[in-house]
């Protein structure tokens, strides 16, 4: 096979293995979700096509590994009919990864479910400088790494202070991770929110409540990646408070990497170049959030 | 478990009783939450050597 024919395999998601011959197929999974009808379509996939066996990606993802390239196309059809459709690599918008979000967890602020269904609907496959990842994180425990991913995302409360009911005990300022909290010299209280991590400890915590929640939603980093070179993603934007709003800035952004980034080079490097102020003055321009 | 020895101190005094509550910072969080969600009310706040003293109203949430 030339270089050429596997490219355009490797878009497609079939991957070439160190055994001549044999191909790890990687399936099209959002946000690491599979129905069981889905899960023994893979399963059958796997022992016809496979050696019986799948491997669980670090994104959420599952492949079928050691399936001959003569088997491709038969693979992809077997898999067809229960709606798991085979991935992508290469530079491309990559499997989007979400956690179970608020519909589920106790501690979910978003539904990331349903905002990584929109992002893929939008933005999988598409083709981009270099790989770009989406991660979504329903709360700031972050379990999806939102600052590892190119562009991801936090579920985020944001608090604000009332002095009315507000008995100045000094719970919030206690329980703040980020001491983002102070008290002024007029005895009101501050949240400095560049220090805030949307957490809303404070407003669980307040006995009275004169810690409020101001407005809840999504939280966009972006540039962040992890492999041979880390970067921690930075935060732009303020609170996105709509899915619509997320799906906007997400969309801005990957606009932005195709204008200014270089193939082979990851966002976060092109980001470096322009800086990040030109990244969040452009978004700001193109979505007025 | 700190917050289960509240809980269990609540089920000994009637409803509106008051139980007064010595918490270190790092526990606040969960017991005041916890509190709150269980419909009690913390309806005083007061500071000793780093040591917040609660007290917690049962049933006043």
């Amino acid at each position: 096979m030339n270089e050429a024919d596997y490219k355009e395999l490797k878009k497609g998601g079939m991957m070439r293995q160190a055994e001549a011959g044999l191909f790890s197929v990687r399936l099209h999974v959002v946000g690491g979700r599979l129905d069981t009808t889905q899960l023994r379509a893979i399963h059958d996939a796997a022992d016809r096509f496979g050696r019986g066996e799948v491997h669980l990606t670090s994104r959420q993802g599952v492949e079928i590994p050691n399936v001959r390239q003569d088997s491709l196309s038969a693979l992809k059809e077997f898999l067809s009919p229960s709606g798991v459709g085979v991935g992508v690599c290469g530079p491309t918008v990559r499997t989007v990864t979400a956690c179970q979000g608020c519909r589920v967890c106790p501690s979910g602020v978003i539904d990331s479910p349903e905002l990584a269904d929109a992002a893929d609907r939008a933005f999988y496959g598409k083709p981009v400088p270099h790989k770009f990842k989406i991660g979504v994180s329903g709360c700031v425990n972050n379990c999806m790494k939102a600052e590892e991913n190119d562009a991801g995302i936090k579920g985020w409360i944001e608090p604000r202070w009332e002095r009315g009911p507000c008995t100045l005990c000094g719970v919030c300022a206690a329980v703040c991770p980020t001491k983002a909290i102070a008290t002024a010299e007029d005895g009101s209280l501050t949240v400095d929110l560049d220090l805030c991590i949307g957490c809303g400890d404070c407003i669980v915590s307040c006995p009275s409540g004169g810690m409020r929640e101001a407005r809840r939603g999504y939280r966009l980093f972006a540039g962040g990646k992890f492999g041979r070179k880390p970067f921690l993603g930075k935060r732009i934007l303020g609170v996105l408070t709509t899915k619509e709003e997320a799906m906007a800035a997400i969309t801005a952004v990957l606009e932005f990497f195709r204008a200014h980034g270089k193939p082979r080079e990851r966002f976060g490097d092109t980001l470096e170049r322009t800086g990040f102020d030109a990244l969040e003055r452009r978004v700001k321009e193109v979505t007025g959030l | 478990m700190t917050f289960v020895k509240v809980k269990m101190a609540l089920q000994k005094i009637a409803p509106a009783g008051k139980l007064g509550v010595r918490l270190k910072e790092d526990a606040l969080k969960n017991v005041i939450s916890s509190l709150k969600t269980e419909g009690h009310a913390v309806t005083s706040v007061s500071r000793e050597d780093g040591i917040f003293l609660l007290e917690v109203t049962k049933g006043g949430g």
